[in-house]
């Protein structure tokens, strides 16, 4: 369906009970803003291919507006095992959108890295992960404290195929990431993690489905946010194991660190499961930080503002605990450690 | 008496103190001088843990009445962490887990700031590697997160590697002796026999095979909130082979 034809989806539904469209829409519901570009430079020498928006009706709003909207469209495919890829993706103007597709037939490594200062940013990330494939994928968005910023994205893991998919969000006024991917065959895997430093007045909404189609598909999510100021994090998820999709194992754990008494948090794991033979478990859990753990830090010689930074650093570093790829974790991990001794310096 | 005043580093008067509104040191009287062992023997309960806590300035616990004094200065005043600085030092009975934060940041901070200044890089590496080697441990505990999924004996050594790095001039090591097996204990004695040397040290624990390896000056018997005896090194052993209750008839 095309965007001016869709009804703004109520606050009932689950996807757009915490951030309605009206407020992540970057002007007015009814209207498709002129856009800019969103540019996506690569650090190594594969080709993006500028291809031309498809025609492929969306049932969700936010990806027929991004249809609608237009940008920038590119599609990179890796055929060959190659050095870890990073996209460097700049926003610029007053909307900025762009569409990025991925066609992964090679095991590799692909970080983006998302900066800029428009009023607002759409992107939609779609990508197809081929059979026996090992991909690790991990997203930084380090966006200006006063942006919009609406991502989407669609993932298709094929049978015995393995997707690491890492999330950073540390930029941005308010966002609304909708993730989600599809295993799509036996014996496919998705470890994701997501970890989200919610500072000042920053609204920051994660929302994450992963549906197993076929059996013997495992998924594991952990989602870790630390939230001060009068911030506000909202971590949804949706698991969902088809009927048939025997010895399938999947978690989901969100956790929420509060670090002030303004800061709400908000951690919603779904479950629906129609397989008789499965291992599903999912956990939340929202606290602030634990006392024994500042006094044990505290009697080390660390002050307050020491101890409370470092456990968060550390519970935030912790999201990436479930993934393998070194390199990826790595990078996100000194991504993390970066900002964080930014933010302790303002 | 200036002389002994410089060689005393803990002294407690008379101190009660509560948790929550449950009193559970019924006034205490300690003095403990520089390169003295003292070691506190108690049944479960009795308020041995709680005197090392309010020692050290856990905010759990409430002080009613009596004073603690730290080389000569009243502690009330001072934070948690600022007794750490000045070079007191708790090796809890159970240490808190910190995931995602690995040893070997956290022992550089904590290092930096008992030390108020950043550890140098080769010269604390060669100071590190020397102490692990002294209690045994493997390279790789210093890419481990903070006691997260530790086994009992690799939680107290990490206790005792803080001890080493950070050289306190009061060591309080509440049961470091529990969960070791009899290598491991022999090498944790060591190290605190190590700091020992010129520190104040307040061993708490239930038996008297540490005291076999550390040999205590005094003996301190805990009942209810109070040290109902003291003796040397023999009071272990009459503990150890007569229990408590010999004390509840004396108390």
């Amino acid at each position: 369906m095309i965007y001016q034809k869709m009804a703004i989806p109520p606050r009932s539904e689950h996807l757009w009970r915490y951030t309605p469209w009206p407020r992540i829409h970057p002007s007015s519901t009814d209207e498709v803003p002129e856009v800019d570009d969103v540019t996506f430079s690569l650090s190594t020498e594969h080709e993006l291919e500028s291809i031309s928006h498809s025609a492929t009706t969306h049932e969700d709003i936010a990806r027929a507006f991004l249809q609608s909207a237009g940008g920038s469209n590119n599609r990179l495919i890796i055929s060959e095992e190659s050095e870890p890829i990073h996209i460097d993706a700049r926003a610029s103007g007053h909307v900025a959108v762009g569409h990025l597709h991925l066609d992964v037939k090679a095991s590799c490594v692909v970080l983006i890295h998302l900066i800029g200062e428009p009023e607002w940013v759409g992107i939609h990330i779609t990508g197809k992960v081929h059979p026996n494939v090992q991909f690790s994928f991990g997203f930084i968005n380090e966006l200006d404290s006063n942006t919009k910023f609406l991502r989407c994205e669609d993932w298709i893991v094929e049978r015995d195929a393995e997707l690491e998919h890492a999330t950073l969000s540390i930029g941005g006024f308010r966002c609304k990431s909708d993730l989600r991917s599809t295993l799509n065959g036996t014996g496919s895997t998705i470890r994701q993690s997501v970890t989200a430093n919610a500072v000042g007045p920053r609204h920051d909404d994660e929302h994450v489905e992963i549906h197993h189609l076929h059996g013997h598909t495992n998924s594991d999510l952990v989602m870790n946010s630390a939230c001060s100021g009068s911030s506000h994090f909202i971590a949804t998820g949706l698991l969902t194991i088809a009927e048939g999709a025997n010895k399938t194992d999947a978690s989901q754990v969100f956790r929420n660190l509060l670090l002030s008494e303004k800061a709400r948090a908000e951690a919603i794991p779904e479950l629906e499961v129609l397989a008789d033979d499965v291992s599903a478990a999912h956990g939340a859990a929202t606290a602030p930080v634990d006392k024994n753990q500042m006094h044990y830090l505290m009697s080390r010689g660390l002050s307050p503002d020491e101890s409370q930074s470092l456990i968060v650093s550390g519970f935030l570093l912790n999201a990436f605990s479930n993934l393998s790829n070194k390199y990826l974790t790595e990078e996100m991990k000194t991504r993390l450690t970066v900002h964080l001794e930014c933010e302790l310096k303002r | 008496m200036g002389e002994r005043m410089v060689d005393e580093i803990l002294r407690v008067e008379n101190l009660h103190v509560s948790v929550e509104g449950t009193p559970i040191l019924n006034g205490v009287n300690l003095i403990i001088n520089r390169g003295e062992i003292h070691a506190v023997m108690g049944r479960n309960g009795a308020g041995k843990s709680t005197l090392a806590n309010v020692v050290m300035g856990h905010p759990a616990y409430v002080i009613t009445e009596g004073s603690i004094f730290y080389k000569g200065q009243p502690l009330e005043e001072l934070e948690v962490f600022e007794r750490a600085r000045a070079g007191m030092f708790l090796s809890f009975q159970y240490p808190a887990s910190i995931p995602g934060v690995q040893v070997g940041t956290f022992l550089k901070k904590s290092v930096a700031s008992v030390r108020d200044e950043p550890p140098k890089g080769r010269a604390f590496r060669k100071e590190l590697n020397a102490a692990m080697e002294q209690l045994s441990m493997d390279k790789s505990f210093l890419s481990r997160y903070v006691n997260d999924g530790f086994s009992g004996g690799e939680k107290k050594r990490l206790e005792i590697l803080q001890m080493l790095l950070l050289q306190p001039h009061l060591a309080l090591l509440d049961e470091t002796d529990s969960g070791l097996d009899i290598d491991a204990l022999r090498i944790v004695a060591q190290g605190i026999n190590e700091v020992a040397v010129n520190s104040g040290c307040l061993i708490i624990t239930h038996y008297q095979r540490l005291l076999d390896l550390v040999k205590p000056d005094f003996v301190h018997a805990m009942i209810d909130g109070v040290i109902v005896r003291t003796g040397g090194p023999e009071l272990a052993l009459r503990l150890e082979d007569k229990g408590y209750e010999w004390l509840d008839v004396a108390a």
